[in-house]
């Protein structure tokens, strides 16, 4: 074909995909009409609509811009990506049906209205808000920026990343600012579907490239023969001591079982954000939380990540030019049909997650902050008026920033996930552990953040900036940011806990108590299998992602170490992965079905009638609290520049 | 069919043709491209995949084709044909193209019947394009 057809087809594809976009906002914007369904799609989105969206949203683009580049680096040695279907997947599982059921009772659509009602903080709140803008404009930023590099390489340079990453911003705000949460659900659907395409398609590809299945482990053998390869077939032991990336310890020797694990949980922290759990709580009914959890996301999704995104990067380790950008830029000449196909995929994958999480942060600014502890005169129209603008100026900060300040942008993505796994005590506090107190959460939260931001280059810029040097790098130990604000959270959690009265619910709390312990009380066999469940859990996280990934550097290999057999013909760690996440599928579908943590419940539930309260008139209240607010905000800021002029730099 | 289900299904039905039904054009051209008719094949098949797929979400839904569906449809079916003819005339086609082109327009219109008749009955589908003249409304009542 000529060269027309190489120029043709990339924008022609892409206006495609906008017109089919519009389309789906002007569906979803004539629907919110009807029902105000602009915050949550009036709770309608369909189960098996929702679980490919949280899928989508929760792996595919940033696993194929991330994970496929780590393992085109790193090979083997964090196979912790491999197994990213099953890691993602278990959240779901232990949190969404409670948590809808929860919802449903207090009439509530976000994380931060839950926390709200539950724990009655606003600095929930405000957290939930933070680890949102984290979402939209750190992590979402990266991956913007990433396609809109390929977007310049793929129009020939013809298109600047500056001038793609704009034309993506108006695209975004588009399709989430005019369509709201059910143009997300909608199109989600859509774009999921697209981005799962365009990773077969991409590792197709690959793999044609390649020279085949046999001839990619052929070479990766030969590759793993050179002494100096060898970090790209195993994980470089348990744990090292070392004072972290930057303080002595080197990025080629960090990929430890420990670091593994830890990186792991931070993965987990994805489905304990606001972000999954808007889309989860916008869903109709709760029966399909265990499909789409153990089919749809550690199955389907975590095949395609053990295969086709295994395969893409492994292409890309091998040889340089099949990489992501190379392969498209290449396939742009043979194929183009192809390479805009997969391109439109993997910016479908992009624009899910970016336009969810920018909603979502809109959102809970606004709603969630601004409208109730300071203008709680604010109407429905005026608030959504208010959080379309809020979108558009975070979606504009996204794109100065990640186009201007990338460091920062990376600093701030770097956050995103080890803060939202933060999350996960609140909610188990919610869900299942009812001895959490409101103290307890807080704190640990606040804890928990602190441990976070001290482990990661930000705080360690930003501590530097005032003049203290921690002694530390990131990620001390090989332990991942994620673990760290853990540990921290967990023992302040369990020490005031201990302290505080544990019977202190307020009324919300005790209605949603008592939801659980009558409708989603456990049946006798889930009660008979709970050790086992415990048990295997542990198990598995020890072998798939913990410290016993070590027996899977050499475990299907044969011969001896001058010419090592692979039994299986594929590296030792692939195949460990492999079995990990066959397991991990098993796993995921004992504990939604057998242990009851997502399987289908279908029964009414009436909305919690709170009692009646008088509301005295608030805006003397707002007014002191926007007082208090600038006011700190100024001090705190001569409080920084003060230190920063005194002792830092 | 209320206004959610209705939604669902042409979300299922815009789904299906934004991933089966491009990677079928995709791999008819990639076939034209580099003169296989055995890729050429695999995109004809894709797009019979893709009907059936369309069909399946139709019965489920209990509807047949939209209006705007079939227009459509019958709207590319004729651009296709016509560029085909284009092509033809002007002897730009090699063997595998003139084959590949043959193959598309056969199965499709192999598969329009098909449809129609198990649909409609053999009587039936012949009734879906022989209007009568009092059908049409031109006649006075």
């Amino acid at each position: 074909m000529s060269s027309i057809s190489e120029s043709v087809w990339f924008p022609l594809c892409s206006l495609l995909y906008i017109a089919v976009m519009l389309h789906w906002v002007r569906v979803s914007a004539r629907m919110n009409a009807g029902d105000g369904g602009f915050f949550s799609a009036a709770h309608s989105l369909a189960p098996w609509l929702s679980a490919l969206v949280i899928a989508g949203a929760s792996l595919a683009a940033w696993f194929v811009l991330g994970a496929g580049g780590a393992i085109s680096d790193d090979g083997f040695s964090m196979p912790v990506y491999l197994v990213g279907g099953v890691l993602v997947a278990l959240p779901g599982i232990v949190f969404f049906k409670r948590v809808w059921f929860a919802a449903e009772r207090l009439r509530v659509s976000s994380q931060a209205e839950i926390f709200r009602a539950y724990f009655q903080s606003p600095f929930l709140v405000a957290v939930v808000a933070l680890v949102a803008v984290l979402f939209a404009i750190g992590f979402s930023g990266l991956q913007i920026r990433a396609f809109a590099s390929i977007a310049s390489v793929l129009s020939g340079g013809a298109l600047s990343p500056l001038v793609a990453s704009t034309v993506f911003g108006f695209v975004l705000f588009a399709g989430v600012g005019i369509g709201g949460m059910r143009a997300l659900g909608y199109f989600g659907f859509i774009q999921a579907a697209l981005v799962f395409c365009a990773i077969v398609a991409l590792a197709g590809f690959a793999l044609s490239w390649s020279g085949g299945f046999a001839a990619l482990n052929a070479n990766l053998y030969q590759l793993a023969m050179s002494p100096e390869n060898a970090r790209f077939f195993s994980v470089d032991g348990i744990i090292r001591f070392t004072g972290g990336l930057g303080r002595g310890g080197d990025a080629a020797t960090s990929h430890t079982a420990i670091a593994n694990l830890s990186l792991a949980f931070a993965l987990m922290g994805f489905q304990a954000s606001p972000l999954v759990l808007k889309v989860v709580l916008s869903t109709r009914s709760p029966n399909g939380f265990a499909a789409g959890q153990t089919w749809v996301t550690a199955g389907f999704f975590g095949a395609l990540i053990i295969f086709a995104i295994a395969i893409a990067g492994l292409a890309g380790l091998l040889d340089p030019a099949l990489r992501l950008v190379p392969l498209l830029d290449a396939m742009q000449v043979s194929s183009p049909w192809f390479a805009a196909w997969i391109f439109i995929g993997i910016g479908a994958g992009v624009q899910l997650l970016a336009g969810l999480s920018l909603f979502v942060a809109g959102e809970t600014l606004v709603r969630h902050l601004y409208k109730p502890y300071f203008n709680a005169a604010l109407g429905q129209r005026a608030t959504i008026t208010l959080t379309r603008v809020v979108i558009a100026v975070l979606t504009v900060a996204a794109l100065v920033m990640q186009n201007l300040t990338p460091v920062t942008v990376s600093a701030l993505a770097g956050l995103a996930l080890p803060a939202a796994f933060q999350l996960w005590v609140p909610m188990l506090g919610v869900t299942w552990l009812g001895w959490i107190t409101r103290p307890a959460a807080v704190i640990g939260v606040g804890f928990g953040l602190a441990g976070v931001v001290l482990t990661e280059p930000l705080g360690y810029q930003l501590l530097s900036f005032l003049g203290l040097e921690l002694p530390w790098g990131r990620w001390p130990w090989t332990i991942h940011s994620a673990v760290w604000g853990m540990a921290a959270n967990v023992t302040a959690v369990l020490i005031i806990s201990a302290i505080t009265n544990r019977n202190a619910l307020c009324e919300e709390a005790r209605e949603v108590r008592k939801l659980y312990a009558t409708l989603l009380a456990s049946g006798g066999e889930a009660r008979r299998f709970r050790a086992f469940a415990w048990s295997a859990v542990l198990a598995w996280f020890f072998l798939a992602v913990g410290p016993g990934l070590i027996f899977g550097n050499t475990a299907f290999t044969g011969g001896d170490s001058a010419a090592p057999v692979w039994l299986l013909g594929m590296p030792s760690l692939w195949a460990w992965a492999l079995a990990a996440w066959i397991l991990g599928v098993g796993l995921a579908w004992f504990l939604s079905y057998k242990m009851e943590m997502a399987s289908p419940v279908t029964v009414e539930i009436p909305p919690y009638e709170p009692p009646p309260r008088l509301r005295p008139d608030q805006s003397r209240a707002e007014r002191e609290r926007l007082g208090i607010l600038v006011i700190t905000g100024a001090v705190s800021f001569a409080l920084v520049v003060l230190i920063a002029f005194s002792f830092g730099g | 069919m209320s206004g959610h289900a209705k939604v669902e299904r042409n979300l299922l039905v815009f789904a299906a043709w934004a991933t089966s039904g491009f990677s079928a054009l995709a791999f008819f051209l990639e076939g034209l491209a580099r003169d296989s008719y055995l890729l050429s094949l695999a995109g004809v098949a894709l797009v019979v995949v893709t009907f059936a797929i369309h069909i399946v979400i139709n019965a489920v839904s209990d509807c047949g084709f939209s209006a705007g569906e079939a227009t459509l449809g019958i709207g590319a079916f004729g651009v296709l044909a016509l560029v085909f003819i284009a092509a033809w005339l002007d002897g730009g086609l090699t063997a595998v193209d003139y084959w590949s082109g043959l193959t598309l327009f056969g199965v499709l219109v192999c598969g329009f019947l098909l449809y129609l008749s198990t649909r409609h009955g053999l009587r039936g589908a012949f009734s879906r394009f022989h209007f009568k003249p009092a059908e049409s409304g031109n006649e006075p009542r």
